[in-house]
């Protein structure tokens, strides 16, 4: 069976969005191989261990379940979309409990040759199960229950996300379904008290961490207290303490601000065109901390190496990513592969924004990869798998 | 845009949500450009500071020969055995691996973990509060590379753990020195056996020599270890290497010269403090060789003689000079150190031992003493040069007997009398001198208009007054004392011009200004500046650069006497040395006919055994003919000028004496290369 009609002219994929990815991929492979290729002990190791190998072969596996995702219309996915999404939930469940701890966090499971973020895949889970619900009729989304539906598949993986805790990557569906929300059709008067709702927890929970009148906080974590006062810029020690004990808090906020300052003084030190390429002094020094440099913060090693040029491409190839993302949303066949394509693109760009954001001290440290460059097999396959659905939507725009 | 009109005209919402990307993506580009470019400047700071420390490397020091090209300072290097830190970092993290606790658990496994081949057996390390096990690791790994040095070189080398440690703390990106002071022996047994072990290694650095050990030690001064920038050089350093400073001698005075100018490179160390690579940032200059003016054996003869006369603990100076260039051939003060002993660090004991001595004091230019009968000669030309007093060399003097003690005579002068150690009789201005009489210079000082004269002379001869630095750059002096015209114009009576008569009361002298004098008495009335500095050779790898040559024969200040008083003055010193009954006719038979002038100052101050402590002297110059060398030796508590120096200078004019024979064979103009 061949999906495509044999007599149309026109592009089957979105050949600009696929050179922003290729290039993006591109980007990635360099960069991995620069961020962890600094020692002897990485390069002597065998090619299989070497990270940006792996990190190439993620890409290839990505590309090829993206690749099979498009022989598959939309549609027929969409009908999949509830057990995907429940058993996406059940995994998240499952985390919880059999998840191997890293750093304090349950969000792994530890397959020996990869570990599985189940988030990741569930984020996907979610849009294509939101956009599933959201494709029926306008009007039945303005009555209040199917909106409370919605708003409760947002919540449930939300909070489950984190419990783990992975705050960042909970606070990434938030303007995920409230964009697919608002472009579906659903009222703005619900979606404004939402946001209000949500802006107002916001507040609390900020306020409840920089001026807490217990000594642990209410609602956040301890960890999660501190990176907001780092964020803010805040002293750890409380008001009445020693000097000794100013002295200890004054240290571990050293030791708490440090990813964020080494990230903030490697972007910064790229300057206008950076150091060029593997001859960045923090990556290459151990300042910028080598278990992060290649995934979260890789952001941080092309802003040094290659200065404002390299990062302005960056985000120039991923808005191209986002605006064709959009193109094709407009495009879309039917409001169903509208909603994906915006849930898809707000998804990307949620991502895009919080790493970015947190690598020149824009926003608090959170463990948030940047789609397709981050080192990491979940994240890439999740932004592939994500990207793939996009190009489906547009291969399948003509479909009748 | 391109995208942007794609995207249907009435599909507000998708509208809107494009503007809130790009809403975005414009904040995210603008923190960039406000990161990246307005503050790039300040990160790029921070990089340099967490990631570069300075260290300063000390130049080659000048050396320091002699007028014939013998070396007086030298650097030689010395080996040290360092360990590297970073190269060790992994071992260190082995034996931490290996040390720190661990727990091991064996689980029941669900059947299907076992199925899949999950292994029963868990090991957990647990966490270990501080870092007192990463130091036990690290010293232990340290000290076992220290017992396999000590085991080479067959002697027990041990780490001092706080001083490990600290080194860790502070400077772990310089190597840390295990053993210092190799021997030869031990470096090619290192050599042969440790070549290319990983964390050790050998480290050469200069270490200031003096072969000569403690030969014309005042001259050449001494360093100490210091690593501290000077002057304009750069001041801030993370680290020093290891550097010496000057203190006294010509080391301290010309130290600038010699030290040429330190240069500085940078090491990259990582995010752990260990060093990752280094690059020199700026090369040091080598500083200048100094050839002085010293003859290294007529400074040994002087020496030996001086020693050999007053014993080891004897106290006195010697000063050679050409008397026509003011070159210094010799300058000797005893008791003497070797400025070996600071440069490698003196021990307390060994110190106190110099200070006891007084060791460190330069007799010849830093102390004061009574110049005695050797100022009768300046009584003698200031008598001269003053015709309204009447004063005639030929004419005779009768000293008056001691009432006391009939043989020996006496002056009064007012309601005091001064002793005379001559036979009372007739004396002139010949036998005066040959005799050394009190009484006939202070009568003759004591004529109408003569002190006036001295005090003119003196002040041309610049007693009381500190040679210029660039002349004597030697660190120490003092300027001695001397009545100056204004002083004598009150409150000064006769007694204290007697006084002066005879070299004593309120005058001061050093041995470097006796000689200054007894050179312009020599070379007819010319106040030479005495001239240390035969050279300075420019460290420079071709060697085309011109030496530096100080002038030779620099006038300070002419005497203002005429040559027949000099001429005088010259015979009656001739006749002190060659007269049977002369003080200084013990320096017969040196190859030279000398012209001299004996002195003895009683100093305020008595032996143990009641008698009075002297300051003998004996200023001469040679040969007769024409004067080239003039000779000052001075001995704290000698017996007699004639009887304590007198010999000594003996010995330095055979000394000279083969010098000349040397120089004449162009021996002088050997290089220092």
């Amino acid at each position: 069976m061949n999906p495509l009609p044999i007599n149309d002219s026109g592009p089957r994929v979105d050949r600009l969005q696929l050179a922003a990815i290729f290039c993006l991929m591109l980007i990635g492979l360099a960069f991995v191989f620069s961020a962890t290729m600094i020692t002897e002990l990485a390069q002597a190791a065998p090619l299989v261990k070497q990270l940006w190998f792996r990190q190439g072969f993620w890409y290839c596996a990505g590309l090829s379940v993206a690749t099979l995702l498009c022989f598959v219309d939309y549609h027929t996915l969409a009908r999949w979309a509830g057990p995907a999404y429940w058993f996406n939930i059940a995994l998240l469940v499952a985390v919880i409990f059999f998840g191997t701890v890293r750093g304090g966090a349950r969000r792994w499971f530890d397959l020996s040759f990869f570990s599985l973020q189940p988030s990741e895949f569930a984020k996907l889970a979610f849009i294509l199960a939101l956009a599933n619900f959201l494709s029926r009729p306008p009007e039945e989304l303005r009555q209040p229950t199917n909106f409370w539906r919605a708003m409760g598949m947002l919540l449930l993986p939300f909070f489950l996300i984190a419990k783990q805790p992975d705050l960042g990557s909970a606070a990434v569906l938030l303007p995920t379904g409230f964009a697919m929300m608002f472009v579906a059709g659903v009222p703005r008067r619900y979606l404004l008290r939402c946001i209000g709702l949500v802006a107002a927890l916001a507040v609390l929970l900020v306020v409840d961490a920089l001026v807490s009148p217990t000594k642990t906080p209410l609602l956040l974590k301890e960890y999660q207290k501190q990176r907001l006062l780092v964020y803010f810029g805040k002293d750890f020690a409380p008001p009445n303490a020693t000097p000794l004990e100013k002295r200890r808090w004054k240290q571990l906020q050293e030791e708490k601000s440090y990813q964020s300052q080494q990230a903030l003084i490697s972007v910064g030190s790229g300057g206008l065109t950076g150091q060029g390429w593997r001859q960045g002094k923090q990556t290459s020094l151990g300042f910028l901390p080598p278990g992060a440099a290649h995934t979260d913060f890789i952001f941080s090693v092309i802003a040094e190496e290659k200065g404002f040029v390299g990062s302005a491409t960056v985000i120039a190839l991923y808005a191209v990513v986002l605006f064709t993302g959009l193109r094709i949303a407009g495009q879309a066949r039917d409001r169903l592969g509208k909603v994906l394509a915006v849930g898809v693109v707000t998804l990307l760009f949620s991502h895009v924004f919080i790493n970015i954001g947190m690598n020149i001290r824009l926003m608090p440290v959170k463990g948030i990869p940047l789609p397709l460059l981050s080192y990491g097999g979940s994240s890439v396959l999740a932004s592939m798998i994500a990207l793939g659905m996009l190009q489906n939507v547009h291969i399948y725009r003509k479909g009748y | 845009m391109l995208i942007f009109d794609q995207i249907r005209k009435n599909d507000v919402q998708l509208q809107l949500l494009a503007l809130f990307l790009c809403a975005g993506l414009a904040i995210l580009l603008t923190g960039l450009w406000w990161v990246q470019i307005v503050n790039a400047s300040r990160h790029r700071e921070s990089v340099a500071t967490q990631a570069f420390r300075s260290v300063r490397i000390p130049a080659q020091r000048g050396q320091i020969y002699d007028r014939t090209g013998i070396v007086l300072a030298e650097n030689r290097p010395n080996y040290s055995i360092d360990l590297y830190l970073e190269e060790l970092s992994p071992a260190f993290r082995k034996e931490y691996q290996r040390i720190r606790p661990r727990q091991v658990t064996t689980n029941d496994l669900p059947f299907w973990k076992d199925w899949l081949g999950f292994d029963a057996v868990k090991t957990n390390f647990p966490r270990v509060k501080g870092d007192d096990l990463e130091r036990v690791a690290r010293l232990r790994v340290v000290s076992s590379v220290a017992e396999k040095v000590g085991h080479l070189l067959q002697a027990p080398t041990s780490i001092d753990p706080t001083n490990f440690h600290r080194h860790y703390a502070v400077a772990r990106a310089m190597p840390f020195p295990l053993v210092n002071n190799l021997s030869p022996r031990d470096v090619a047994r290192f050599e042969e056996q440790y070549a290319g072990t990983v964390g050790v290694d050998l480290e050469i650095q200069a270490r200031r020599f003096y072969p000569h050990s403690n030969v014309a030690a005042h001259v050449i001064g001494y360093v100490r270890q210091d690593n501290d920038s000077v002057n304009d050089e750069e001041s801030f350093y993370w680290y020093r290497l290891p550097d010496y400073r000057g203190k006294v001698g010509i080391e301290g005075g010309l130290d600038q010269t010699l030290r040429g100018w330190a240069g500085e490179k940078s090491v990259q160390i990582n995010s752990l403090l260990y060093r990752q690579t280094e690059t020199i940032w700026e090369a040091t200059v080598p500083g200048t060789n100094i050839v002085l003016t010293l003859d290294v054996a007529v400074q040994r003869a002087a020496e030996d003689a001086l020693r050999k006369q007053i014993g080891s603990g004897g106290r006195g100076a010697v000063v050679v000079m050409e008397v026509n260039t003011g070159d210094i051939l010799a300058l000797a003060s005893h008791p003497t150190y070797s400025p070996n002993q600071f440069a490698h660090g003196i021990s307390r004991r060994d110190y106190q031992e110099l200070q006891r001595l007084t060791a460190e004091n330069n007799r010849a230019t830093a102390e004061n003493y009574q110049a005695g009968s050797i100022f009768k000669t300046i009584i003698a030309l200031a008598a001269l040069e003053t015709p309204q007093s009447g004063f005639n060399p030929n004419a005779e003097y009768i000293v008056q007997p001691n009432p006391a003690r009939p043989d020996r005579g006496i002056i009064y002068v007012g309601n005091n009398s001064w002793k005379d150690t001559v036979t009372p009789g007739k004396y002139n201005l010949r036998r005066a001198i040959a005799r050394s009489s009190n009484a006939y210079f202070i009568h003759a000082g004591l004529l109408p208009g003569v002190f006036e004269r001295v005090v003119e002379i003196g002040r041309r001869l610049h007693l009381g007054e500190r040679f210029d630095t660039n002349s004597v750059p030697l660190r120490q002096q003092t300027a001695g004392n001397f009545p100056t015209a204004k002083r004598i114009q009150s409150k000064w009576r006769d007694g204290d011009s007697a006084n002066i008569c005879i070299g004593q009361g309120a005058m001061d002298v050093t041995p470097l200004q006796i000689a200054v004098m007894t050179s312009a008495l020599a070379n007819g009335g010319e106040v030479l500046k005495p001239r240390f500095i035969e050279r300075l050779e420019i460290n420079d790898p071709t060697g085309l650069a011109t030496p530096i040559v100080p002038p030779r024969g620099q006038v300070r200040d002419h005497l203002g006497v005429s040559k027949r008083s000099l001429d005088i003055l010259h015979e009656a010193m001739l006749s002190e040395t060659e007269s049977d009954e002369g003080t200084g006719r013990y320096v017969q038979g040196c190859g030279f006919r000398v012209c001299g002038k004996t002195g003895t100052a009683e100093r305020n101050e008595t032996r143990a055994d009641g008698q009075k402590k002297n300051t003998t002297w004996f200023a001469s110059y040679a040969p007769y003919e024409s004067p080239r060398y003039a000779v000052v030796v001075m001995v704290e508590d000698g017996e007699s000028g004639g009887k304590t120096c007198v010999p000594v200078a003996k010995e330095i004019y055979i000394a000279l004496k083969s010098f000349e024979t040397r120089t004449s064979n162009g021996a002088i103009t050997a290089t220092t290369r």
